[in-house]
């Protein structure tokens, strides 16, 4: 393009703002954008903030109150249990992810896995759910919106008018002339990733990476530049105003509404997994088969039992030099937690494979696309989710073997068994609160930036190839533009 | 190969009044042929199966006012869009200024103006902005005292000027339309039916901006189905039917076409489809 039809292309972009400042509905779209995007920003920053002083208060209460107890015995401070909840990715104040719907805490105990809890979207009432309006979701359903209305007769409006053959005639090109109606479009998305690229540059201050950053905006401006291609081909197409706003209201109902759900259904179908309720029963059965670790007499130990009795050359559990109950516990919470995991992994497994079904669509959604884009570059996708999952199940598994070990080292075996004797046999069985000092400190940190830029490669190619398909589409027609 | 010859052979209906046309018009026709800034020779124009142009022939000299006269449908208004490379001929050739109007389109929209029926321009700006947004798209810079001496030529009140142009009358927005065209230094003038819709004193103002305009050397192709306004300002007049050149009237040296005879014409032609 040479620098003079760069030059008109600059002056018919602005042409357009000045048509849009003069047309009382452009000005309305452009500033109920813009409100929407900042109010959206700074809500959902402040109640991140509030939700991460919460939840560091939560945290340091729970681990407080745990170490607080009074000598007990160590099993009850294994149903005792305690929180591990999940610092949220710097990035997440833009796009909470799943962790609106999967929560950021899990409740850690003995013999259970629970589900991580206190998500977003369980808390409050309906009336509350304004809260879902993240700058992610603005920007991802409402921005294409609101582009779709300021610029659905950029082109059919000269159309209609007459001034589109009136400006041909005077010399313009047809490709010269969308170039310029989309130069002001992308101006509009401009200042609509404005404030989320001003609130992405303020993670940089709490350890956030530029590489992901520079990803996450990069991102969002490739989404709305397809929206603004789509817009272009439209109103380039149609010879009606009434024409292309109802295609591409079409359009985004299809690629937006549509599309998402229909992605997250086939996922479902594609890859089937066992509802919760199922997956409960399945566990317990196989739990079951284990034994109960409360239990010492429990005939499933009985091997454990005479593999220890040879292990330290005795002939009944009375003379072992550590308490069998408490190895009992270790051994039933190994093999209850190899289970646990065995179905855990199991479900991750399908989940990811469900989520890699819904990610195909976005070469068909460039709405699925995005979601997937700023979900992984975020840190909020599933892959995140499951190594939270991960890390606490280990980290779950250490505080309550570590328990197993101060009852197996510090409690004798018969202080164990006479327990409920009587309340001084009672106080005779609990060891000191010194052991509860065992929690380890729980930080949870995102993937690296490169990874997950490396995770997001497929999203982005989605996108480039819907904008190089979109812009061939445009080429063609602009040359034929009349 | 002249064109009042191709119109004889071309024009089955009424070779006779043909033949008196280019009798009356030699001389004009010799001047056509020699300084033709239009060149239009057996055009044929179709879209699909439908024939719309069909060897149609014609020239316009500088400082001739031409219009092309035919009822809805005749092929007027794609003749110039032809012209205007909107069109792709199937067969012929369309060249202004000598040189092909589809290897030189820039060439050719440079130095057209080309006035659509209906010249809206952009009703969001002034009658001076959108002189000023339409001269900066063709990279043409002109001081405020010239935009306001070509709304002066061509009689644009002066409290319009700096108006919203939604306001304008289709005279009006005609006017600012030529003022631009002015502004733009074109030497051709492609008329889309430039009177239609306008009161009379509007259509006498505008055809004396038009005999002006050829007075300075202009070169104007018109396209109407208004008999009077085109023998009013034309030096010569091309009937069109179904997309074929069936007559053609020259006017005399300083005279004007015999309205009468082009009615009586035209309205055979009309009765007879077109």
């Amino acid at each position: 393009m040479s620098i003079n039809n760069v030059s008109k292309v600059v002056l018919i972009a602005k042409d357009e703002w000045r048509y849009w400042l003069r047309s009382k509905l452009a000005v309305t779209v452009l500033a109920i954008g813009l409100i929407l995007t900042l109010s959206s920003v700074v809500v959902t920053a402040i109640t991140m903030l509030e939700l991460s002083h919460t939840r560091h208060e939560l945290q340091t209460t729970s681990d407080k109150s745990f170490v607080d107890q009074p000598d007990r015995h160590p099993h009850r401070m294994v149903h005792y249990g305690h929180y591990a909840f999940r610092t949220p990715a710097p990035l997440s104040t833009l796009d909470p992810g799943i962790d609106a719907y999967t929560g950021n805490s899990i409740f850690l105990e003995g013999h259970r896995q629970n589900s991580a809890m206190f998500a977003d979207s369980r808390q409050g009432t309906a009336l509350t759910k304004l809260g879902s309006l993240t700058p992610a979701f603005i920007v991802q359903t409402l921005a294409p919106l609101l582009l779709i209305l300021i610029g659905y007769s950029g082109i059919s409006r000269e159309r209609e008018s007459q001034t589109l053959s009136y400006l041909l005639s005077q010399g313009t090109s047809g490709v010269t002339l969308i170039a310029g109606k989309g130069l002001a479009l992308l101006s509009v998305v401009g200042l609509i990733l404005t404030p989320l690229t001003v609130s992405a540059l303020f993670t940089l201050g709490t350890d956030e990476s530029l590489l992901a950053v520079v990803s996450f905006v990069v991102g969002y401006a490739l989404y709305l530049t397809v929206w603004v291609l789509l817009i272009l081909l439209a109103s380039s197409v149609f010879s009606k105003n009434s024409g292309s706003f109802t295609a591409l209201a079409f359009v985004w109902i299809l690629l937006c509404i549509v599309m998402p759900r229909v992605a997250s259904t086939t996922a479902a179908i594609v890859v089937p997994s066992a509802g919760k309720i199922e997956t409960d029963f399945a566990v317990k059965a196989d739990l079951r088969k284990l034994g109960d670790g409360h239990n010492t007499n429990d005939p499933a130990f009985e091997q454990f039992k005479q593999s220890l009795l040879k292990k330290y050359n005795v002939n009944s559990i009375d003379e072992l030099p550590v308490n069998f109950r408490g190895l009992v516990a270790s051994e039933s919470e190994a093999k209850q937690t190899e289970v646990l995991n065995q179905f855990a992994q199991q479900r991750m497994q399908a989940e990811l494979k469900q989520t890699q079904v819904s990610r195909y669509f976005g070469w068909v959604s460039p709405m699925v696309a995005i979601r997937s884009l700023s979900m992984i570059v975020v840190g909020t996708s599933i892959e995140t989710h499951h190594r939270f999952l991960r890390e606490t199940e280990q980290l779950r598994f250490d505080f309550v073997q570590g328990l197993n070990k101060v009852h197996i080292e510090e409690l004798d075996y018969q202080d164990d068994m006479n327990r409920n004797a009587d309340a001084a046999a009672t106080k005779k069985a609990r060891v000191s609160a010194d052991n509860w000092k065992i929690l380890q400190n729980f930080t949870f940190h995102s993937d690296s930036a490169l990874v997950r830029a490396h995770r997001s490669t497929s999203a982005f190619l989605q996108l480039l190839l819907w904008i190089a398909v979109l812009a061939g589409g445009i080429k063609f027609v602009g040359k034929r533009l009349l | 190969m002249t064109t009042s010859t191709a119109i004889n052979q071309r024009s089955p209906i009424e070779p006779q009044r043909v033949e008196q046309t280019r009798n009356k018009a030699s001389n004009t026709t010799q001047a056509t042929k020699n300084e033709a800034v239009i060149e239009v020779d057996s055009l044929n124009f179709s879209i699909k199966n439908n024939i719309i142009l069909k060897n149609l022939s014609f020239s316009v000299a500088a400082g001739e006012v031409y219009a092309l006269l035919g009822g809805n449908g005749a092929g007027k208004s794609s003749t110039l869009k032809t012209l205007l490379g909107f069109n792709k001929p199937n067969k012929g050739s369309v060249k202004v200024v000598g040189k092909e109007v589809s290897k030189a389109l820039d060439f050719v929209r440079g130095k057209t103006a080309y006035l659509p029926e209906s010249a809206t321009l952009y009703p969001h700006l002034t009658a001076r902005e959108n002189v000023e947004y339409f001269l900066s798209l063709a990279d043409i810079k002109k001081s405020d005292e010239q935009i306001n001496a070509a709304f002066n030529r061509v009689a644009l009140q002066q409290d319009a000027w700096d108006r919203n142009m939604q306001t304008y009358s289709k005279g009006m927005r005609q006017k600012t339309a030529i003022a631009l065209a002015i502004l733009r230094e074109a030497p051709i003038f492609l008329l889309d039916e430039p009177t239609s819709g306008l009161d009379p004193v509007a259509i006498d103002e505008f055809n004396q901006l038009v005999r002006e305009l050829a007075l300075t050397g202009a070169t104007i192709l018109m396209v109407t189905h208004d008999v009077y306004g085109a023998c009013q300002v034309a030096n010569r007049i091309g009937l069109l039917k179904n997309g074929e050149l069936v007559g053609e009237f020259n006017a005399p040296e300083n005279g004007r076409i015999n309205t009468e005879q082009v009615h009586a014409a035209f309205g055979d032609y009309k009765s007879r489809g077109n």
